[in-house]
Formats: structure tokens, C-alpha cells, sequence
């Protein structure tokens, strides 16, 4: 597989402080990637600086195998879809459609016009007047329908409803399955994507902290749930990150690789054991990380 | 598609922007309310105004919010600055010719007819001398100039922020009033206009022209560091 971003030592300080510190990763072709992270994390202004709208301080970035500044074979082949992306005054949902239309050379109008139907999109209202789900809504329809080999969506979901996000994501892997290119999904609402992401990287206070596959991540950790000294027993020894009990019972996650022999001893013991949620295991990973600063701070 | 022509397409679905307030929201109406004066003071020796000069104005207003509004746009849908400058360069010349020729057509139709109410509101003394040919680069100079004077001050806050218009702005007055100062000091006032009316409108128009080039290439410098 082919390395379509490259980033090296990326760095980018604001008056002092680094909103990017020191991040190195690579994209490959063909993948659905997760930038998860906090908000305020740096993951947009890391995404700002892959399409060259914002420069580095210091660090490399190679799109494509190039660099991205003033570099039409690059731009040409990428598409950032954000929530701040302004449009101006007095343009409606169907003058942008048409502009994007020229401007993305894979543009299928048959897939936009399909999709403006889906989300309901009043193609002649002016921007202006577009509700917060509706200016996601077109976010969305440019990114799919641009079918750029890289498509970034920065928090796509703003004011959309669960319908229209469960739309958004179906409309993603039935077209990624047809024509596969690399897409980065940016946001915090982590269960909801998890199914669709192949590739993880967490970003927290602008570190890189996370770069794994999916399955690696969810296979890291597990749950087991039952009487509560039964638990205690099953767990001692194990790196605990999280214990919740109610009534006698106890939910723990833990930490490590479930074995055939873990496995046997849990049923023994009458425990049930559960995967962990990708969420639930970031939350660990980003507050354990803004623990140990918490501490060095001290 | 070639992205020049591109940009040239973002601004042309604007036609609110470029062409519609120019021209029902900036000369329209000014023509109208002198008209009415005209046609209500019937004055003797005609009457002479400068309402011309609010096309001139709006042309300044569509240089900075094509550089507010359109710039993010097309920045975030993945255009190059060299390309968005470039065709906004190209819309701005086009529109600029397109005005200065509607312009030049309306002066020889007002020539001394002047709208049946003594009205001179396109063809002016002194700006409506020299040939066509001089008489059609004055207002298109002028045009051209007002809308890169407009794009070059957002070109500054595009690159540096706020600070740059905070400091750019005291600078010029500072700088302006002491120059004021100093013509006052050594009399130099009585020159300067004498070498101004000693020239014609055109040959002033092309001194226009020459401050737009130089906002131009500022500007396309400023964009090329801009980040949105």
C-alpha cells in the first residue's frame, strides 16, 4: 500500500504554545482513518496544515508525495470538509453545488443530486438562511459526492440529527466500498464511527498519543462484569482502568489480550466478559495522559 | 477545468456582488435623486454633480468583499492562492472594462442634452476631456484602481490579522498629516495643484493606474502568506 500523507515532526505554536507538538504519521491509500481526539485537541489545525491552508512552525508534510503549498496536483486530489468553512453572502445550497461540480474532478452530480434528495437539502435557500444541520448536511454532500482519494471531514455531524448521521455514515461505506480512497473521519462522537474506522490516531493537546489499527485498539482491552469478589479475584494482578459497581455486582475493564485460558477462568468463575467500547478506551487513554501532566505539573 | 477560469466562476455566480449593488444600489440611485433635483431646481447653468463617484466607491466595496468572502471559499474547497488571485484579477479587469465602457456610453448619450434637466452626471468638465479613447482609460484606470485599493487593505488583514490594519491605518494618517505639514510649511500647496491641473484627467488616471499595479503586487505577495 502506498503512503498517500506523510507527516514528519509537525509542529505549529500559537504565541508560545505548541497547538500542534511534534507529530509524525502516515496515511495509507484505501483506509478509513479516525483523527480522534478533544476538543482543542489540534486535530483541525493538523488537517488545516495537510491542505496547506495554515503552515507549519517547523515539521514536514508531504500529501500525495508532495508538498501541498501552492501545489495543484496535491489540492486537486483532496477534499477538507469543515465546520467553519464559510461560503460568501449571497450564494445558495445549489450555486456551491455547481462550483464544486467544476472545482472536484471526480464530481458525480448523479450521487450529489441523489444525496441532496436524501438529506432533504433545499437546493435554491441561500446559504445564509441553512439551519446548522443543513450547512453539515451540504458539508457532507461535497465531501461524498467529490469523491476525492482524499476526503477529510472535520466534526461532519454539527446539528444533524441521528437519522441524518446514520445516513451519512451508510452513504459512506456503500460509496467507499465502490470507490475506496482514503478517508479521515475528525470527530469526538467515537462509538458512532467506530464501526466504519480501519485505522486510529489520537490526538490530545496536540501530541500524538494513539496510531494503531482499529482491531489492535479494541483487542487491548475487555470488560467482565458479575458478583463483585468473583470479579475482584478474576482482575487482581491486571492493569484496571475502569470498575463500576452496582449493587453487588462489578463491571472492571481491563487491560490486556483475552487468552484461551482467561476465557476459561471467566466462565468458571460465572463472569461475563464484553469487548470494550473504542470510546471507553480512548477516554481512558486521553485522561490517563492529562493525569500524568496533571501530576507533573504538581 | 482550468482553475483561473475556475475562480472567475465563483465570482461570476456573485452577480449580486459585482454587478447588481454597483449599479441598482451605488449609481442608480444617485443619478435618480439628482435627476429629481435637476428636474424640480431646473437650475440655469446646469447642474453639476459627483455622483458618478459612488460606482467608483462600490467598486472599492466588491475589491474587499470578494477578498472577505470569496477567499475562504475557494481557500477551503482546495484553490490555490496564486489561482484565486489571479482569477479575481482577471473578473476585476473584465468588470472594470465592462463599467468603463457602459460609463463612456452613457456620458455621449447625456453629451449636451444633459437629460432634458441640465443634469451633468457622466460627462464632466475636465473628466470628460481628451479623446474616447483618453476618456474611456480615466474611468477604467479609476475603477481599477478603487477595487485593488479595496482587496489590498483586506490583502493586509488577510496576512497579518487585525494588528496589521491596527498599525497599517495610524501609520498612513501619521504619515499623511505630517506630509500635509510639511506642504503647508514650505508653501509646496500652490505647486501641487498647479501640476495637477496642468495635466489631463487620462494622464492622472494612468498615475491611478500605476498606484493599482503596485496594491496588485503587494496583494498577490500578502495572499501567497494568508491562512484563513
Amino acid at each position: 500500500m502506498k503512503n498517500i500523507v506523510e507527516v514528519k515532526g509537525l509542529t505549529k505554536t500559537y504565541g508560545g504554545v505548541n497547538a500542534v507538538d511534534d507529530v509524525s504519521f502516515t496515511m495509507e491509500s484505501g483506509k478509513i482513518y479516525g483523527l480522534l481526539g478533544r476538543n482543542g485537541a489540534g486535530k483541525t489545525t493538523i488537517m488545516h496544515m495537510l491542505t496547506a491552508q495554515m503552515f507549519p512552525t517547523s515539521g514536514k508534510v508531504h500529501v500525495f508525495g508532495e508538498t501541498p503549498y501552492e501545489n495543484n496536483r496535491v489540492l486537486s486530489q483532496v477534499c477538507f470538509i469543515k465546520e467553519s468553512q464559510k461560503y460568501p453572502d449571497h450564494f445558495r445550497v445549489s450555486d456551491v453545488l455547481e462550483l464544486c461540480h467544476v472545482i472536484f474532478p471526480n464530481w458525480d452530480q448523479q450521487f450529489a443530486d441523489q444525496l441532496v434528495n436524501d438529506f432533504r437539502l433545499p437546493l435554491k435557500r441561500g446559504i445564509k438562511k441553512l439551519s446548522r444541520g443543513m450547512l453539515s448536511s451540504l458539508g457532507v454532500i461535497i465531501g461524498l459526492a467529490s469523491r476525492a482519494p482524499l476526503t477529510m471531514f472535520d466534526e461532519p455531524y454539527l446539528g444533524l440529527d441521528a437519522v441524518a448521521r446514520e445516513l451519512f455514515y451508510d452513504r459512506l461505506i456503500e460509496d467507499y466500498a465502490e470507490h475506496p480512497r482514503t478517508i479521515v473521519l475528525s470527530t469526538h462522537l467515537i462509538d458512532e464511527v467506530s464501526r466504519i474506522l480501519e485505522h486510529i490516531i489520537v490526538i490530545d493537546s496536540g501530541k500524538l498519543i494513539l496510531n494503531k489499527d482499529a482491531d489492535t485498539i479494541r483487542g487491548q482491552a475487555y470488560s467482565a462484569i458479575g458478583q463483585a469478589e468473583k470479579v475482584e479475584s478474576f482482575i487482581s494482578g491486571q492493569e484496571t482502568i475502569d470498575r463500576k459497581p452496582f449493587g453487588g455486582l462489578l463491571s472492571a475493564t481491563v487491560l490486556g489480550s483475552l487468552d484461551p485460558e482467561r476465557r476459561k477462568q471467566a466462565e468458571l468463575l460465572g463472569l461475563e466478559l464484553t469487548p470494550v467500547s473504542l470510546q471507553q478506551l480512548i477516554v481512558h487513554l486521553t485522561k490517563q495522559k492529562s493525569d500524568l501532566r496533571a501530576v507533573d505539573f504538581r | 477545468m482550468n482553475r483561473i477560469a475556475t475562480v472567475m466562476k465563483i465570482h461570476a455566480k456573485d452577480k449580486l456582488m459585482w454587478l447588481i449593488l454597483p449599479w441598482c444600489l451605488g449609481l442608480l440611485p444617485a443619478f435618480l435623486v439628482n435627476f429629481l433635483i435637476g428636474g424640480i431646481v431646473q437650475p440655469e447653468e446646469g447642474l453639476y454633480t459627483g455622483g458618478l463617484a459612488s460606482i467608483f466607491v462600490w467598486m472599492m466595496v466588491v475589491g474587499i468583499v470578494t477578498l472577505t468572502k470569496s477567499f475562504p471559499f475557494a481557500l477551503g474547497l482546495s484553490i490555490r492562492r496564486t489561482d484565486f488571485f489571479l482569477g479575481t484579477l482577471m473578473m476585476i479587469i473584465v468588470v472594470c472594462l465592462g463599467s468603463s465602457v457602459v460609463l463612456l456610453a452613457l456620458s455621449f448619450l447625456e453629451g449636451d442634452w444633459a437629460w432634458g434637466v441640465g443634469l451633468h452626471f457622466f460627462k464632466l468638465p475636465y473628466l470628460s476631456d481628451g479623446s474616447l479613447a483618453e476618456q474611456w482609460w480615466t474611468l477604467f484606470a479609476t475603477a481599477f484602481h478603487m477595487s485593488f485599493l479595496g482587496f489590498g487593505i483586506v490583502a493586509v488583514y488577510r496576512r497579518f490579522g487585525r494588528m496589521g490594519l491596527f498599525i497599517m491605518f495610524p501609520v498612513i494618517f501619521v504619515g499623511g498629516s505630517v506630509l500635509a505639514l510639511l506642504c503647508t510649511y514650505f508653501g509646496w500647496w500652490a505647486d501641487i495643484f498647479n501640476w495637477l491641473s496642468g495635466h489631463s484627467a487620462a494622464l492622472l488616471a494612468s498615475w491611478l493606474f500605476v498606484g493599482a499595479v503596485i496594491y496588485a503586487l503587494l496583494s498577490f505577495f500578502m495572499i501567497r502568506k494568508a491562512t484563513v
